[in-house]
């Protein structure tokens, strides 16, 4: 492509925010018909830009990836979508993901036709078309004869749960209504994991939100501590716009102004990873070598580290004694300093053996220690942030993971303070409104109840299990089996009146069947198992609201309509629920029949405000909140949008920069609390450790930038697929070269769980043993390599604790020609 | 495992192997307009030694380009070797100049750190550009590398040719 259309000056313009990671980043959409293009002269075109000459760096510009032409029902429509200059979290940056938005848009002319646009039931080995009203009818006489059976446990379900794409407050509050309220299960999961719980409950019991600091901490930091994360991917424009100009000096004048008299200079970066990723090569180009530290730890040692830096801390009396006594329950610090800390101990022998353990320098846990706590001149405490997000969250053993770094986090005082925060980096968006939760904790383990055929419906939303599930082989062969005898039950009984269809699906669910029903864009991996495949609508084809990694709460307005009769997915509930009401009072059986009424919302904003009223009031807790928001303020908010908890005073709503300012935290005596571990580190488990000690190396896994989650999207559209057409796997080039493996070569990595194939990526980024694999792809999912082995305490998987061996396929074949072998992690 | 059919193989082997040669990738004869654009010597074939890397502007004074001659042939690739080829200067990112590291044969933006792979077309290797760097369309005639069209849209133009 070498051009680009430019929108004329009466160009539809919405504000909106990037569909994908948990920075969301704002971006400008222009819509305007086909055939009524721009010029190139500043009155010409909606962007105000002069074009008829070459722009300087950081101009006005349409890339071709950032224009699509799309399908709405009125038409063909250009659309540009670009990033927005006044959005304070991303001041115009675009990632490669966020520059591609409008290729991800339907049009039945590019990759995207591919999306769902009718309901599909099952039919033999395929799917046919079908209406609504019968999808719906059938879908909800077959939930309530397993609810009336079986009871409401024996309706599974693994659903979305987040902001962005996909999610939002509109569609959880209807998909948790629906199943909490309505049905009642405790048979929930999470998209990316077995159970419906927190991954960081421990944060929680400290009384610590996920998300507590703004990004304008990262400007202001003296230190900024990242562990298992790799931002410059995964959190772009977060690193990029805000930690970036820390590391290289360009928030000096901020510092100077936001701290007056306090000791100010270029941010340091610790980076705690087994990787040495692009995050820690471009931190050092921003910061200098000797500015950035970067702990390459073994896998799941992160855990004694930190224990090893905090008692190092303890030791020099760098701790915030005034905050741990005056904000933090004291006896939980002791409890910690004789757990965790191992203080009848000598703290060099501590250092000792966590350095050896993770395979790192001693000298290093000293100098992490120096630079998270050691005082500034004129004895000024530094200002720490700390950040981890799933090398931590789905490490070794979940909950003292966690505790770990929030731990580290209170003894040097480090939240509630401009330049400190105790957060997770983020994944994805978040949209937490969701009526409770109505099984206790730990959370019940649903790939387990599906397994052991207690779960008579399975009803998977917006998310692809079948590949980013843990031991996902074992998940997928049980849906198939499971699956056979509905499918017949469905196949025998077609043209048959409904009481009867249902009445066989019954008995196949007797004999051991489940019903599945999948809820998504596009025919998944795991949707091509269900019996009834509903479609739905996606980021621009209905309002939905967010908030971000700051908890940045935006609206995300509708600017186009869903291919065919997809809905969105607080629709689709509504749909099953008022159905279900109705089979109900049909039945007399009002106590039934009244859990699933008031679900006739008249559009998004009513879900919004049903939502937000619902979970929180308008009263003041002190962690979340939204009070007063409706969308209208948030349209007249635009891009910067208003940071939760939202709280009124004097009938206004105002937002919460960070959290924990007035030292008040979440528990009941509102002091902070340490979480004491056993002991400084907490070994493998045992199902673990039998990998570890069988195959050779270490299966690492996550992400990308190029890629968003299971490359719903970006494996339809040239520019993403085409650079990983399948996982690649990186691994030290002295092992491939021992194995006789070349850059592009086919892979076979198998273990006791499954196996898969991978690309090869020889990088001097991993460690030799060490290789990390690109996750939850349709031609080769990680979580096959993944033992079923949960944090007994929290029901969180070890993701990425997995063992394998690895040989040669095959040579590399034509398909992956146009992708690159170059290092990932070479910036200069 | 039977029954588990939602993995796509990935087709491997000498019928893969023998597929992927660089004419089954080389350019469908050109998106670009290339009748619009200019023709421009950019240097004499016998001065291009390995590892050469010429600064010149294209399709017009304002639009820095550089040529390289790779150590292996390429798609898309010129010369006896097939190893010469021209991309666009300005990152499809944010539009900095990006640097060539010899030694590791990339293309780098110094502003945000994203890269490109001249031995593929400009794709990009990580970074945060949404299109692969604009590759210059070259033809070698009277012993002259001249530059004739370009793939790609040059950053900060809604077309090549203003």
């Amino acid at each position: 492509m070498s051009n680009a259309p430019l929108p004329p000056p009466n160009a539809e313009v919405v504000e909106t925010v990037c569909q994908f990671c948990i920075v969301g980043c704002g971006y400008r959409v222009y819509k305007w018909p086909v055939g009524k293009d721009g010029g190139p002269g500043p009155d010409q075109n909606a962007i105000g830009a002069d074009l008829r000459e070459q722009q300087g760096p950081e101009g006005d510009w349409i890339s071709p990836n950032m224009h699509a032409v799309v399908k709405d029902k009125a038409g063909a429509f250009n659309v540009a979508i670009v990033p927005d200059k006044s959005c304070s979290v991303n001041s115009g940056l675009a990632s490669v993901r966020g520059g591609g938005l409008a290729q991800t848009l339907y049009s039945p002319d590019r990759g995207t036709k591919a999306r769902l646009g009718m309901p599909q039931l099952r039919e033999g080995d395929g799917f046919a078309d079908a209406e609504w009203d019968e999808t719906v009818d059938l879908g909800a006489r077959v939930i309530k004869a397993v609810i009336d059976r079986w009871g409401p446990d024996a309706v599974g379900m693994k659903f979305f749960d987040h902001g962005g794409g996909g999610g939002g407050f509109e569609n959880n509050w209807a998909v948790g209504r629906f199943f909490f309220e309505g049905v009642g299960t405790r048979t929930a999961s999470i998209h990316n994991r077995p159970a419906y719980n927190s991954e960081v409950h421990a944060a929680g019991d400290a009384g610590l939100a996920p998300l507590t600091n703004a990004y304008i901490d990262a400007q202001l930091a003296d230190t900024i501590l990242i562990v298992g994360a790799n931002p410059y991917e995964t959190q772009t424009n977060y690193f990029l716009n805000h930690m970036i100009p820390n590391l290289n000096g360009d928030s000096l004048d901020l510092k100077r102004s936001t701290f007056p008299g306090e000791p100010a200079a270029p941010g340091r970066m610790i980076i705690m990873d087994p990787r040495r990723t692009i995050s820690v090569a471009t931190a050092e180009a921003a910061a200098g070598k000797e500015n950035v530290l970067h702990l390459q730890i073994e896998p799941g040692t992160d855990i004694a580290v930190m224990n090893a830096i905090a008692r190092t801390v303890l030791e020099r009396r760098w701790h915030d004694v005034a905050f741990i006594k005056e904000r933090a329950e004291w006896q939980t610090f002791e409890a910690y300093q004789r757990s965790s800390l191992g203080s009848d101990r000598d703290a060099a022998t501590v250092v000792t053996e966590a350095a050896a353990l993770a395979d790192i320098l001693e000298a290093d846990i000293y100098k992490a220690a120096e630079w998270i706590a050691k005082p500034k001149s004129g004895g000024v405490r530094r200002r720490t942030l700390f950040h981890y997000e799933k090398g931590l969250i789905w490490g070794v053993k979940n909950y003292e993971n966690i505790a770990s770094i929030v731990d580290l986090g209170l003894l040097t005082g480090n939240v509630g303070k401009p330049g400190t925060g105790i957060s997770r980096l983020g994944g994805h968006q978040e949209a937490y409104v969701r009526p409770p939760y109505p099984g206790g904790r730990p959370a019940l383990n649903v790939d387990e109840a599906a397994r052991r055929g207690e779960a008579k419906v399975f009803w998977v939303g917006g998310c692809n299990p079948v590949l980013t599930t843990l031991r996902a082989e074992a998940v997928e062969a049980n849906l198939i089996e499971r699956g056979a005898p509905v499918s017949k039950a469905i196949a025998e009984t077609v043209g048959k009146p409904i009481g009867e269809r249902v009445a066989a699906i019954v008995e196949a669910l007797k004999a051991g069947g489940m019903f599945i029903l999948a809820q998504d864009l596009y025919m998944t991996a795991t949707a091509r198992h269900a019996h009834m495949v509903l479609p739905a609508a996606q980021w621009g084809e209905m309002n939905l609201t967010s908030i971000n990694g700051e908890r940045r709460l935006r609206l995300y307005p509708r600017f186009m309509d869903p291919p065919g009769e997809a809905e969105p997915d607080w629709a689709i509930m509504g749909k099953f629920a008022r159905r279900l009401n109705q089979l109900y009072q049909d039945d007399n059986n009002p106590l039934m029949a009244n859990k699933f009424l008031d679900f006739d919302w008249r559009g998004d904003e009513d879900v919004f405000i049903d939502a937000r009223y619902s979970y929180k009031g308008d009263g003041n807790d002190p962690m979340e909140g939204y009070a007063g928001i409706t969308y209208g303020l948030l349209r007249d908010l635009g891009n910067n949008g208003i940071q939760t908890p939202v709280r009124l005073v004097n009938r206004v709503p105002v937002g919460t920069v960070r959290l924990f300012e007035d030292g008040r935290f979440g528990t009941p005596s509102g002091k902070a609390r340490f979480i004491p571990a056993p002991r400084p580190w907490p070994g493998y488990a045992a199902a673990v450790e039998r990998q570890r000690k069988t195959y050779r190396f270490w299966i690492n896994n996550g992400r990308v930038n190029h890629i968003w989650q299971t490359s719903y999207h970006h494996r339809h559209i040239d520019f993403y697929r085409e650079r990983y057409p399948v996982p690649m796997l990186e691994m030290h080039p002295d092992d491939a070269e021992e194995l006789g493996i070349a850059p592009g070569d086919v892979l076979q990595v198998s273990n006791d769980m499954g196996s898969v194939e991978a690309m090869a990526y020889p990088t001097d980024s991993v460690k030799r043993n060490h290789a990390f694999m690109l996750f939850g792809q349709p031609r080769g999912a990680a979580g096959d390599l993944v033992t079923d082995h949960v944090d007994p305490k929290t029901t969180i998987p070890y993701y990425k604790g997995a063992w394998a061996d690895i040989r040669r396929k095959g040579a590399k074949p034509a398909e992956f020609e146009m992708a690159s072998f170059l290092p990932r992690n070479v910036v200069e | 495992m039977t029954g588990v059919n939602r993995r796509d193989f990935i087709k491997t082997g000498a019928a893969g192997l023998a597929a992927a040669t660089v004419a089954s990738v080389a350019p469908p004869t050109s998106a670009s307009q290339t009748t619009n654009y200019p023709a421009i010597d950019v240097a004499a074939l016998d001065t291009l030694e390995p590892g050469a890397e010429v600064a010149f502007e294209y399709p017009d004074a304002s639009a820095p380009s550089v040529l390289l001659r790779l150590r292996e042939a390429v798609p898309g690739g010129v010369g006896p070797g097939k190893d010469i080829v021209a991309y666009s200067l300005l990152c499809t990112h944010k539009g900095c100049s990006v640097n060539f590291l010899s030694e590791r044969q990339m293309l780098v933006c110094p502003c945000h750190w994203s890269s490109f792979d001249p031995a593929k077309k400009g794709r990009l290797i990580i970074g945060q550009a949404s299109q692969s760097l604009p590759m210059i369309e070259l033809e070698v005639r009277g012993g002259m590398v001249r530059a004739v069209g370009m793939d790609g849209l040059i950053y900060g133009r809604h077309t090549n040719i203003l």
